[in-house]
């Protein structure tokens, strides 16, 4: 009664099908080529340590040289310094997404209903307006910095939320209405569970990678405010002192930061959405 | 011929046409079906749409289930009950499945919308995937299953929903020898599951598809006019070749399958 393509026959067949991934180091300059896992592993370390080498000969004082920041790296780890104003600015950042998220499902499942959809394509279109534009209006809406900060990083995130959201609502396989229609269900039906439950698991997907949107915002919008404190505001008083050794350190902390969270977001939607591991290639 | 009464009309299919801007797809799609009735049995019964790739058969699937409006016409089922989306019992192609849901949840969806089965649901499921070789199968994702799963469950999903119709589109596409019996044996076993099952092909595969119906409508184009209509409908029942199985090594069987492809 089967229908012998299953998913990991397809995945047999396509390994037999792609070249030998053993085949010498000059794979690695061929297009399409596959490579084993220990290869790609010392390819980048190798990669890694020649930038480093060169980096080290070539900088002339101005530039840290790698030794320096690595010190200032550890040093910074180890500060009470660096933890109570990454904790700032997470929590700014966090708080900030849920908002952003908020809004931008309410339009983005809203866009499907006609008097929404306007609102929710000016939305998209609002990632045009600059931030530094608006600070003055923040300013006399907001009560106070904290507030400012938070209302401009929801301002600046909710268009790339809803532009991403939406592209996804946009992009829904014909199938799926067409799957719902044949089973008698009506449009709130419909919604529901094509859009709604459907593309739950996109949220988790939107948000990580939007993340980094959000995340190069806060140093900008810490920056307006800086009692609070923050690696924006970190970040400003290392740059105020020609720290840049420091500066250079920070960033590699932000860098790391924002790469733990990708990783996060990513391992959270396979958690909570099983279905998304399961790779697409099943013989229809 | 064999005994059998042709009662009431149950689908009928009412001057259909259906154009894009200029280009006519559809002209006067009429026909109907009507209840066969076999003394001392109990089966539905199997129509079949014939016609060649790209004629517009696709289309009319479409209309029939409801799915898409036609440019003008109607398509009405028991008796004058206008059908709409949700009315017949869809298996697209595609056997598309939603892959958020596991097995069991997509048939729950499905026994959750047919009234007769209030209360029952979990039971209906148990049966039909027991009947369909499903039982492992229904806490997987389907992109777990192979292919043929899929069409068990979206057929199964389409049978739970209640509806008296089922209507398949190209279910012998790209199967191999093996599975096309497999899958045909299927499709006879639902036929013969109630009275008033009604399945209805829309196919290119001439042979496999004439094999089991007991009715077949061609759909193809006529000379000098657009679009594509019902050129004709061959009653298998009258002709003594339906409901026998070897059916295929019969020579009358082999000479109205020379007869359809030169109407096509």
């Amino acid at each position: 009664m089967e229908i012998s393509l299953t998913t990991s026959n397809i995945k047999k067949k396509a390994a037999a099908n792609t070249p030998s991934e053993v085949g010498g180091w000059s794979r690695i300059f061929q297009p399409f080529a596959k490579i084993s896992k220990q290869t790609l592993i010392i390819m980048i370390v190798l990669q890694a340590i020649i930038t480093i080498t060169l980096w080290q000969i070539t900088s002339d004082g101005l530039i840290p040289k790698p030794g320096n920041i690595a010190t200032a790296f550890g040093q910074l780890l180890t500060s009470k310094l660096l933890l109570d104003n990454l904790l700032v600015s997470l929590g700014l950042t966090l708080k900030a997404m849920l908002y952003s998220i908020i809004i931008t499902l309410f339009f983005a499942y809203a866009s499907v209903i006609q008097f929404f959809k306007t609102m929710a394509n000016f939305i998209v279109k609002c990632r045009y307006l600059t931030l530094t534009g608006l600070i003055f209006i923040f300013t006399l809406l907001t009560k106070d910095g904290s507030e400012l900060k938070l209302s401009l990083l929801v301002f600046g995130i909710v268009p790339f939320f809803t532009t991403s959201f939406l592209s996804v609502i946009v992009n829904i396989d014909k199938q799926q209405y067409e799957l719902c229609k044949t089973l008698g269900y009506n449009n709130w039906q419909t919604l529901y569970e094509v859009i709604i439950v459907g593309k739950a698991d996109q949220v988790f997907e939107i948000l990580r990678q939007n993340f980094a949107i959000a995340w190069m915002m806060i140093t900008m919008v810490e920056g307006l405010s800086m009692s609070e404190g923050g690696i924006g505001t970190l970040l400003i008083k290392f740059n105020k002192y020609n720290d840049i050794t420091n500066v250079v350190a920070l960033q590699l902390v932000i860098f790391i930061t924002g790469l733990c969270f990708d990783y996060l977001l990513g391992a959270a939607r396979q958690w909570l959405f099983p279905y998304t591991k399961l790779k697409t290639g099943v013989a229809s | 011929m064999t005994d059998h009464i042709k009662a009431e009309v149950i689908l009928k299919s009412e001057n259909i046409n259906l154009s894009y801007d200029d280009k006519i797809i559809l002209r006067n799609i009429n026909f109907s079906i009507k209840n066969i009735i076999r003394p001392g049995m109990l089966q539905g019964q199997v129509v079949s749409l014939i016609g060649r790739s790209g004629i517009g058969k696709t289309q009319l699937f479409k209309i029939l289930s409801g799915l898409q409006q036609p440019t003008s016409g109607n398509v009405f089922i028991h008796q004058d009950k206008k059908v709409k989306a949700g009315d017949m019992g869809v298996i697209f192609q595609s056997y598309y499945l939603f892959e958020w849901r596991t097995i069991m949840q997509s048939l729950m969806m499905a026994a959750k919308q047919n009234s007769a089965l209030k209360g029952k649901e979990k039971e209906a499921i148990k049966t039909y995937a027991d009947n369909f070789n499903l039982s492992d199968h229904l806490h997987k994702y389907p992109e777990q299953l192979s292919g043929g799963q899929r069409q068990r469950v979206s057929i199964i999903q389409q049978l739970l929903k209640g509806s008296d119709f089922l209507l398949l589109d190209e279910p012998f596409s790209g199967l191999d020898v093996c599975v096309l019996d497999k899958v045909v044996d299927l499709l006879l076993q639902v036929s013969i599951s109630d009275e008033l099952k009604t399945l209805i092909i829309v196919s290119h595969d001439i042979e496999t598809a004439v094999a089991i119906s007991d009715t077949v409508f061609i759909l193809g184009t006529e000379e000098g006019k657009p679009g594509a209509t019902i050129k004709k409908e061959i009653d298998l029942i009258a002709r003594d070749l339906a409901w026998q199985k070897d059916i295929r090594k019969e020579k009358a069987f082999m000479n109205m399958v020379e007869e359809i492809k030169t109407c096509l």
